[in-house]
């Protein structure tokens, strides 16, 4: 009895030693974005940033991805709670908001959602900048158990991160502890934004991709909206004069989708793409002349857009004919 | 009728179904979609897609969401998401709640070893 004591003993010692090594020497390597913010903090981020009025809705159980979003998306203009959002991001048989989901939803109601890239101090850009970001973390302490939350803000000098979580108004968490519960689920991070904003982390062409997840929902106005401000933005990008001309063309603004392409064509003449949308807007306007000369610098041989250029042609050709139809 | 074939029929079912709508979406405008990506989609890319997203409805469905609201929930995602989505919805993280299994755990091994050590 005495020496199995001992013996216990000794190798509870023993396992804690170890354990406390480990977990001394793991610290570093756990945090490498914190540790890299004690010396390198992002220029042009303020130390202290809280969004105050963010506004704060308990969570039902399970439900904190209605709970994290409806706070985002209310404080992006939705006016919004998170009972509505249940039967758009809650999944019953898993418990739980899938990441894919939480991004797909804000579109319904007109919002633009973008993933952050998975930087610590681009979470800290856009809080700095006004916008709360949704996070996901694996909260929990022996098993894993993912939660999200909403960051709305942060001080350096405290190193403490500001969260609305769960059923608190403000949890406050050591920067160190929050990138190892944000770390697990691959640094994970979202905003929403009304459609006249752009993340100020952006990147180009994954703000695009989230444009194109806004115009596949039924928010016409949003989505104007939202490719007219990326274009101010990026005067260059295709993708985004084509859709805006394309949008206000299904609003039956004729003459402003020309407009758009008109501009566009001047940065690149030889898109067929912005070409033949160009002829059959003007087709649509009547302009069946003009639309006819359009057409025809399209190089209809080449382009993977071969048959589209050709139908949109023959369209243009047929209503020569017969004008009036 | 196997189970296999009564899906290839659904899949055929909703493929022809779509086929109509799957010019670009508008008359005669190509698309952002299509100007966006250096690869201009390919009728089988478009195929999938769709599959896709049947696929991803369907599976939404199974985890007890309504068929109206599932079929909106895919609506709104881009053809990579819903890609992503079907690989991915039985295993990806749900992000749920913070619940006390944690804490009752660690209360247990506490337990087990004061009853280990101490009660010797």
């Amino acid at each position: 009895m005495h020496a199995q004591a001992t013996t216990l003993s000794r190798a509870a010692r023993w396992l804690t030693l170890w354990a406390a090594a480990l977990l001394l020497a793991g610290c570093g390597t756990l945090i490498p974005q914190t540790v890299a913010l004690r010396t390198d903090w992002p220029q042009g981020v303020p130390r202290q940033v809280e969004l105050a009025s963010v506004p704060f809705f308990p969570q039902d159980e399970y439900q904190c991805g209605p709970a994290a979003l409806a706070m985002a998306m209310d404080y992006s203009g939705a006016s919004i709670r998170p009972e509505a959002l249940v039967d758009e991001v809650w999944l019953p048989s898993r418990h739980g908001s899938l990441q894919l989901e939480m991004l797909a939803a804000p579109r319904r109601h007109g919002l633009v959602s973008y993933r952050l890239a998975p930087s610590y101090t681009d979470v800290l850009r856009e809080i700095a900048a006004g916008h709360p970001v949704v996070i996901l973390q694996d909260a929990g302490l022996v098993f894993t158990q993912w939660h999200y939350a909403v960051v709305n803000g942060f001080d350096y000098a405290t190193g403490t991160i500001y969260l609305r979580s769960g059923k608190q108004a403000r949890q406050e968490m050591p920067f160190s502890y929050f990138e190892r519960t944000w770390r697990a689920g691959n640094y994970w991070a979202m905003v929403v934004l009304p459609p006249d904003r752009i993340a100020a982390t952006a990147n180009e062409d994954r703000w695009m991709e989230s444009l194109l997840g806004l115009a596949r929902g039924d928010q016409p106005e949003a989505t104007v909206t939202a490719y007219r401000t990326a274009l101010a933005r990026w005067p260059d990008n295709l993708p985004a004069a084509v859709g805006l001309a394309n949008h206000l063309h299904d609003q039956g603004k004729l003459d402003e989708a020309a407009g758009v392409l008109h501009a566009a064509l001047q940065r690149h003449p030889d898109s067929v793409v912005l070409l033949n949308n160009l002829a059959q807007t003007l087709s649509d306007q009547g302009r069946n002349a003009e639309a006819l000369f359009v057409i025809r610098r399209a190089d209809a041989t080449q382009s993977p857009f071969a048959s589209e250029i050709r139908a949109t042609r023959q369209l243009i050709e047929e209503r020569l004919r017969s004008p009036g139809s | 009728m196997s189970l296999a074939f009564k899906k290839t029929t659904c899949r055929v079912l909703v493929v022809s179904l779509l086929a109509l709508s799957f010019q670009t979406a508008r008359a005669g405008l190509i698309g952002a979609d299509q100007a966006a990506g250096t690869t201009v989609p390919t009728e089988r890319a478009m195929v999938l897609s769709t599959l896709d997203r049947a696929d991803v409805a369907a599976q939404l469905r199974a985890a007890g969401v309504d068929p109206q609201d599932a079929r909106a929930r895919v609506q709104n995602m881009t053809d990579q998401e819903v890609h992503a989505m079907a690989q991915d919805i039985q295993a990806a993280p749900a992000g749920g709640d913070v619940s006390a299994w944690g804490w009752l755990a660690i209360i247990l091994v506490v337990v087990l070893i004061w009853y280990y050590a101490v009660r010797k």
